[in-house]
């Protein structure tokens, strides 16, 4: 709407920024600032679950209102970006759709074995010293690079 | 009821701080995966870089959060489910191109194949739970709640 954004902010600001949200959420609360716990007290609250973490599905609409307010408000909204210009110029969406799906619920499977995900573990629990969320912070960056550089083989260059 | 606006407040400044680096969009996660650029590494390493030498402090001084109780960081030591779920979240990150709070953030930029990888990412979830014994604690998704083979917790060394 109002194009007050640059396309997009560097990361010496988003980054300090998600350091300071951080810092922020556990000297309110003690929280961590994670991703895929909001998911689950929000699958919870839906399934009519005992001891659902309300504040968790706010913070879950949260992420979705405060990416509304940058994408649609904040920044031009003209000529959404699908964000999958490369997966769909290599692949027709009939594979994309397909892909993408089963590569969520591979990540959330992940993301529920390993108890939490790039901002539970890979931002919050690192930040934190936990050897257990270096080892899994590790352990998906190593991953997400190798079957990314598959995928580009697979593809022959393509992606 | 205050935690509720935390969270609502905290979910709007993360997702939006997402929105503002383009998290949500494969193209970003992919030129990062492909090791094209390094604005995304140096993104995290930053926000862990500011936030981690706060926390270590603020554990120094024990103060009581005003929501959340006594200020307490969670470490924990790195155990198989560690490993194998952040593997199994490495390639589906690389697959989809999103993880669990960028996909909320894909649809509110418009990005319809957010309502593929959401979806996905739920269901990812529940088949973990529902893999999980009947009655056992499943670690909700956010690594401070999660003990669920009974990980021992690495007592912190008392200064």
């Amino acid at each position: 709407m109002f194009d007050v954004l640059p396309d997009r902010v560097p990361w010496y600001v988003v980054g300090p920024g998600l350091g300071l949200l951080i810092i922020g959420l556990f000297v309110l609360a003690n929280q961590p600032l994670g991703a895929s716990g909001a998911y689950v007290q929000t699958a919870g609250l839906l399934r009519r679950r005992s001891g659902v973490a309300v504040w968790r599905v706010w913070y879950f609409v949260g992420m979705f209102a405060g990416g509304l307010l940058v994408t649609q408000v904040l920044r031009s909204s003209q000529g959404v970006r699908s964000g999958y210009d490369a997966l769909v110029d290599v692949f027709p969406l009939a594979v994309v759709i397909p892909m993408v799906f089963a590569g969520a619920t591979l990540l959330g499977y992940g993301a529920a074995m390993a108890g939490g995900c790039t901002s539970g573990h890979g931002l919050c629990g690192t930040a934190q010293r936990s050897p257990a969320s270096a080892a899994v912070t590790a352990t998906f960056m190593a991953t997400g690079i190798a079957t990314t550089f598959l995928l580009s083989v697979l593809t022959g260059g393509d992606l | 009821m205050r935690l509720n606006l935390i969270g609502l407040l905290f979910g709007a400044m993360f997702g939006g701080l997402l929105a503002g680096a383009r998290l949500h969009e494969y193209d970003t996660i992919h030129a990062m995966l492909s090791l094209d650029e390094p604005d995304v590494f140096l993104l995290m390493g930053s926000a862990i870089a500011v936030s981690a030498p706060v926390l270590w402090w603020l554990e120094r001084q024990g103060f009581t959060t005003p929501f959340g109780g006594g200020f307490s960081l969670s470490r924990s030591r790195p155990q198989a489910h560690h490993i194998k779920g952040g593997a199994l979240f490495g390639i589906g990150w690389a697959i989809a191109g999103t993880c669990p709070a960028p996909a909320l953030v894909m649809v509110s930029s418009g990005a319809m194949l957010g309502l593929v990888a959401i979806p996905g990412i739920f269901l990812g979830l529940y088949l973990r739970e529902r893999q999980m014994q009947a009655g056992q604690h499943v670690g909700d998704g956010e690594h401070r709640e999660v003990r669920p083979t009974g990980a021992p917790r690495i007592d912190r060394v008392s200064t």
